[in-house]
């Protein structure tokens, strides 16, 4: 390994200090002056329905309303990979709470008074609730004109059905590896929707000046996917990309909620109704729930053949996924799964479908994890059970099946670097897997697991950064990048690595928020994907500035260009040891030859970075012969779960979690992503349980009911482990590491249940009540009442997946 | 969080002048103490006042107070207040134990037990402590003052025997004879602050008698006459506690909701009975686990 002086060290992250002090603004923080408008939203009642007419008369009396807006002003669609999602309900609405109107006033409360005043007719319809309901060839359509929409080339939607998109990967022979196995094992699991809760809810402050310059201020993870995309949604209006300008301050929390576009094309509509006024719009908690983007409900049928040694010979995944009412950014989730759907295994013999379909419930977009965490659920379930029907040990199954690097994927390509089985091995020793403990509570036991995880970044083959370095006349530098820092610590690894190649101090080194017009290109950050690719192009941005340095010195000193190096803040030279020039001395107004003359002058570096090697060209029906994701990062997980019989209650004593980072460039920052992502996958299959009613109106958009952990409800013990096999393509041989840690909690928790009880629990949440529930043999889902966890109404065993092909 | 709804807003400095404003407005006003439930009421369009009536203008109503085994908590009294109260924690360890419990540190800092059982919410933690200690409620009105036990407050949901006309001052209660001891148990989803999916109030006294109230299994927190006629002057055994389990479908009538089902909460009131009868019986014993450990 390298020896590197930056990468690798903790410094505190640049972020820490504004952020505690209070220093640091959000846009609600911001300004906007005695002119700001408000907007407020009107909202369909309804699951589906035709809007037979809108009278917006009554609001528009009232004084301090400004403008009542509908779809007839902005009648556009818009969306990441499919434009399928409407400004305004246009016709019809497809969920409850989606926007029929917008009422811009000059308060809140006179905007809120005002939308209950606008008059909606509507026509119901009938509401398509449940998967199975959607996927009959008669069912009512959420879209009679898909086969209108743009979408991009690797989607498949299928027009005049409720299917968005259907990835196939297929390799080898399923029917040829079953027969094969000694032992199949099939059974159905799933996994409802879920809200990302961050603490920060959705705002965006709109301003289109007297010049047509549309400015809007976000908290977003995707500044220039959000130009682009509001761009392309309002080409038909005259704007193009250089009139639109996205400033994106802090941000407090996105996991994956404030990527692509969902309310934030209203600060850019509604502040183009009122030109030459400021306006924002804030989502209350409850919008937050159900109209920003969810988490997709998933129900999956999982087939798998093992022989008695305990080799995989085949898998048939099947994966329904829940998108609602809007799949622009959500069917991508379903692609990513389609691809990966093998989980962590080498297997030969692969079928997987995964199969994105419309209903009248909320949309859903990106969350951490991008449907990983929901197909590891079903997958690692099952593979602790197979082995234990086999008698084998599920760490020593793990262990033998697990993917190494050079194996081949499902869909062709080369698995990269890795170490998963140092990550078993270390997360087996943490927990002491085998020794069986007992606790002294009389009515409480204690299980153990280890589950594995794997994950790539889900995004389009050439999605690409770009870094902009420019030094000041100190020799402190800026570093101008558009990646978001969205509490991972991305400001201080950005400057870390361009410290490594610069030597200046992280301390001397600036990274700000986003500001389209300023910051170089960033293409969101998703997909735990901005340390890989805007670092290689901090570090390119970088080596570009230092090469400038090294030619400054040359053209002004004579020293030979390969004799020049930078160590500590100056130019130094291995043929002049007594040289040593700061960077500060020359790096804005050059250097001085022996004429009085002066060479150089600003150095400013840029750098770029896109994938070269990647492609989404695979078959439509087998998937093979592309190359759609850039790497997996690879871990293991364990732990020690304490489980009350009699109450269901759980206690987490212990966690821990290994993944290859192929370099942690801050291994504190790291050992906040295995905390936080571990918690944050254990809340969802511990405590949060979404509802909706039987007409699709959510019932807990809120955190009375909708419970995500406190200070209280952590695990007494997280160990996290680095494992560092560099990754060759990436800045200093670091991967992505963000939203792999909370993957594996969900299984985990189901394993370890079935460890300490016998019971096996295959529908997510794993709550207290259905633990207790299980023990006493009453089926939680039959006993909770008429209200929707998953998308589907009758029991899981007996869903129908046979939907053709 | 901006309130939609229109109104207007007293801060009387007199019993009197709240008295008042209460008589002008009718049935319109609504009293505001912690306000904790009533403007998340009005922000989501729950109720719409035409007049909230603030209490904290008045000092009289914000004494906690304890002399001679009688504690008196006025309407302004937080529970934080009563949570960091001597007197609460040494003679009346479940309203110690239950304030605990309540919601969240912050939500403690305003909250008031007063406003609690006037939210009467069938989830509320304050009304199954104040029903084993046999509170008096002390109200005042257009004709004066009147008192009533706790055992008469609770109508339904959301409803109590506080005409609109009245306000609740305050909230007495006499320390038990002798020794005693108890137990207040709430299941919650998580460790964090939560509205009860069940709860239960056990109060042991040296005397043999054994009180019991319920909360969130019914429309109102209630007492349980036939397991405490059951359990009076007798040792809470397993069979005991098996027979005291077997009449709860009997006596308590618990829903199904989104936050929990018909069948949990009966069978977790049972545990909470299992595990609560006897650390109660031990703490009236100067033993078992410190106050404000969690059972369940």
């Amino acid at each position: 390994m390298d020896d590197f002086n930056v990468v690798g060290t903790s410094p505190s992250r640049i972020d820490g200090l504004d952020k505690i002090t209070g220093a640091a603004k959000y846009v609600d923080d911001l300004d906007f002056g005695p002119g700001l408008l408000y907007a407020e939203i009107v909202e369909s009642p309804y699951a589906h329905a035709l809007i037979k007419e809108i009278d917006t008369s009554e609001a528009e009396k009232l004084p301090g309303v400004v403008k009542t807006v509908t779809a007839k002003d902005f009648p556009h669609t818009f969306g990441l990979y499919m434009k399928d999602r409407y400004i305004f309900a246009r016709d019809r609405v497809r969920f409850v709470g989606e926007q029929v109107a917008a009422v811009i006033a000059r308060d809140v409360g006179t905007a809120k008074r005002a939308a209950k005043l606008v008059k909606v007719t509507y026509e119901p319809l009938t509401a398509v609730l449940d998967l199975s309901e959607a996927l009959k060839p008669d069912a009512a359509l959420v879209h009679p004109d898909l086969e209108n929409y743009e979408h991009c080339p690797w989607f498949f939607p299928r027009p005049k059905t409720n299917i968005a998109h259907w990835r196939k990967t297929r390799r080898g022979d399923v029917e040829k590896g079953f027969a094969e196995a000694d032992v199949i094992l099939e059974d159905t699991y799933t996994v409802p929707r879920y809200a990302h809760c961050a603490i920060e809810p959705h705002v965006i402050a709109g301003y289109y000046d007297a010049a047509g310059r549309l400015t809007l201020w976000a908290s977003s993870q995707s500044p220039y996917t959000q130009r682009n995309i509001i761009a392309e949604a309002l080409s038909p209006m005259g704007l193009s990309h250089k009139d639109i300008r996205v400033i994106t301050p802090y941000v407090g929390g996105g996991f994956g909620g404030k990527a692509g576009v969902s309310m934030e094309i209203f600060g850019a509509v509604l502040a183009m109704a009122v030109k030459g006024h400021p306006l924002k719009i804030r989502w209350s908690r409850a919008q937050e729930f159900y109209n920003t983007s969810q988490r997709q409900g998933v129900i999956a049928h999982v087939k798998m053949g093992v022989k008695k040694d305990g080799t995989i010979t085949a898998l048939e995944h099947t994966l329904h996924w829940d998108a609602g009412a809007y799949a622009e950014y959500g069917a991508n989730v379903v692609n990513a799964a389609g691809l990966s759907a093998t989980g962590p295994y080498r297997i030969p013999n692969v079928k997987i479908d995964s199969v994105c379909v419309y209903t009248n419930l909320s949309p859903t977009g990106a969350y951490r994890g991008f449907g990983y965490s929901e197909f590891h659920f079903g997958l690692e379930s099952h593979v602790t059970r197979i082995a234990k029907q086999i008698g084998m040990d599920p760490v020593e199954f793990r262990r033998k099946n697990a993917i190494a690097e050079g194996d081949t994927l499902a869909y062709g390509a080369k698995m990269n670097p890795g170490n998963m089985q140092e990550a078993i091995n270390r997360c087996a020793k943490a927990i002491h897997w085998g020794r069986k403990e007992t606790s002294e509570h009389p009515d409480r036991v204690i299980g153990k697991d280890i589950s594995l995880f794997w994950k790539a970044p889900a995004m389009p083959p050439n999605a690409s950064s770009a870094a902009f370095v420019k030094f000041n006349e100190d020799g402190s530098l800026n570093v101008m990048v558009s990646g978001m820092e969205i509490g991972q610590g991305y400001m201080t690894v950005m400057a870390q690595i361009a410290s490594e190649v610069l030597t200046v101090p992280v301390d001397q080194i600036r990274v700000e928020t986003p500001d389209t017009d300023r910051n170089a290109y960033e293409w969101q950050t998703v997909g735990s994907h901005v340390t890989w690719s805007c670092g290689n192009a901090v570090k390119n941005a970088a080596l570009d500035a230092r090469g400038k340095i090294i030619t400054t010195v040359h053209r002004a000193l004579g020293f030979p260009e390969e004799s020049i190096y930078l160590e500590n803040g100056q130019a130094k030279c291995r043929t002049q040891p007594d040289f040593a020039l700061p960077l500060c001395d020359f790096v804005i107004n050059g250097i001085q030859t022996k004429d009085g003359t002066f060479r150089g002058g600003p150095i400013i570096g840029s750098g770029i970075f896109m994938p070269e090697f990647t492609s989404a060209t695979g078959d439509p029906e087998t998937s093979q012969g592309g190359h759609p994701n850039v790497h997996y990062t690879v871990g293991a997980a364990g732990i020690i779960l304490e489980v009350d019989r009699k109450t269901g209650k759980m206690e987490v004593l212990r966690t821990v979690l290994a993944v290859d980072v192929g370099q942690a460039i801050n291994p504190v920052l790291v050992d906040g992503q295995i905390v936080g992502g571990l918690l944050q996958g254990l809340a969802t299959v511990m405590y949060e349980d979404i509802r909706y009613d039987a007409n699709g109106k959510l019932l807990n958009p809120n955190f009375t009911d909708y419970k995500i952990p406190t200070a209280l409800d952590v695990p007494l013990e997280t160990i996290p482990i680095i494992l560092e096999t560099p990754q060759p393509d990436g800045p200093f041989g670091a991967r992505g590491v963000g939203e792999h840690t909370m993957i594996p909690a969900a299984p985990m928790i189901a394993n370890a249940v079935e460890d300490a009880l016998g019971i096996r629990i295959k529908t997510m949440p794993v709550i207290a009540e259905k633990i207790a529930l299980a023990n006493l043999g009453v089926d939680y889902d039959a006993v909770k009442g008429d209200t929707m966890g998953f998308c589907y109404a009758k029991k899981p065993e007996d869903y129908p997946f046979g939907i053709g092909d | 969080m901006t309130i939609a709804h229109r109104f207007d807003y007293e801060r009387p400095d007199t019993l009197s002048g709240v008295l008042d404003a209460l008589a002008r407005c009718g049935g319109r006003a609504r009293v505001l103490a912690g306000g904790t439930d009533l403007i998340g009421w009005i922000r989501e369009d729950l109720i719409a006042p035409d007049v909230l009536i603030d209490l904290k203008a008045l000092d009289e109503l914000k004494v906690l107070h304890c002399a001679d085994g009688v504690l008196q908590i006025g309407a302004g009294v937080t529970f934080n207040q009563l949570l960091e109260s001597d007197a609460v924690r040494s003679d009346f360890p479940l309203v110690f134990e239950m304030a605990g419990r309540v919601a969240s540190n912050g939500v403690r800092n305003r909250a008031t037990m007063a406003g609690n059982i006037c939210s009467a919410v069938p989830c509320n933690d304050s009304g199954p402590v104040l029903l084993v200690y046999e509170a008096t409620l002390h109200v005042a009105g257009p004709t004066g003052t009147r008192d009533l036990s706790a055992l008469e407050w609770f109508l339904g949901p959301r409803k109590t025997a506080l005409q609109p006309d009245e306000v609740l001052t305050g909230i007495t209660l006499k320390k038990p004879e002798g020794r005693h001891g108890g137990c207040w148990l709430k299941l919650g989803r998580y460790k964090g602050e939560d509205l009860a999916q069940a709860s239960t109030a056990i109060l042991m006294l040296e005397n043999g008698e054994t009180r019991i109230a319920f909360g969130s299994v019914a429309p109102v927190p209630l007492r349980a006459p036939a397991m405490e006629a059951l359990l009076k002057g007798r040792t809470p055994d397993a069979a005991l506690i098996a027979q005291a389990q077997a009449m709860l479908s009997d006596l308590i009538t618990p829903i199904t909701d989104v936050r929990a089902s018909l069948e949990y909460r009966l069978h977790m009131v049972g545990v909470m009975l299992e595990r609560g009868l006897p650390a109660a019986a031990e703490r009236m014993n100067g033993n078992g686990p410190d106050y404000g450990t969690t059972l369940i």
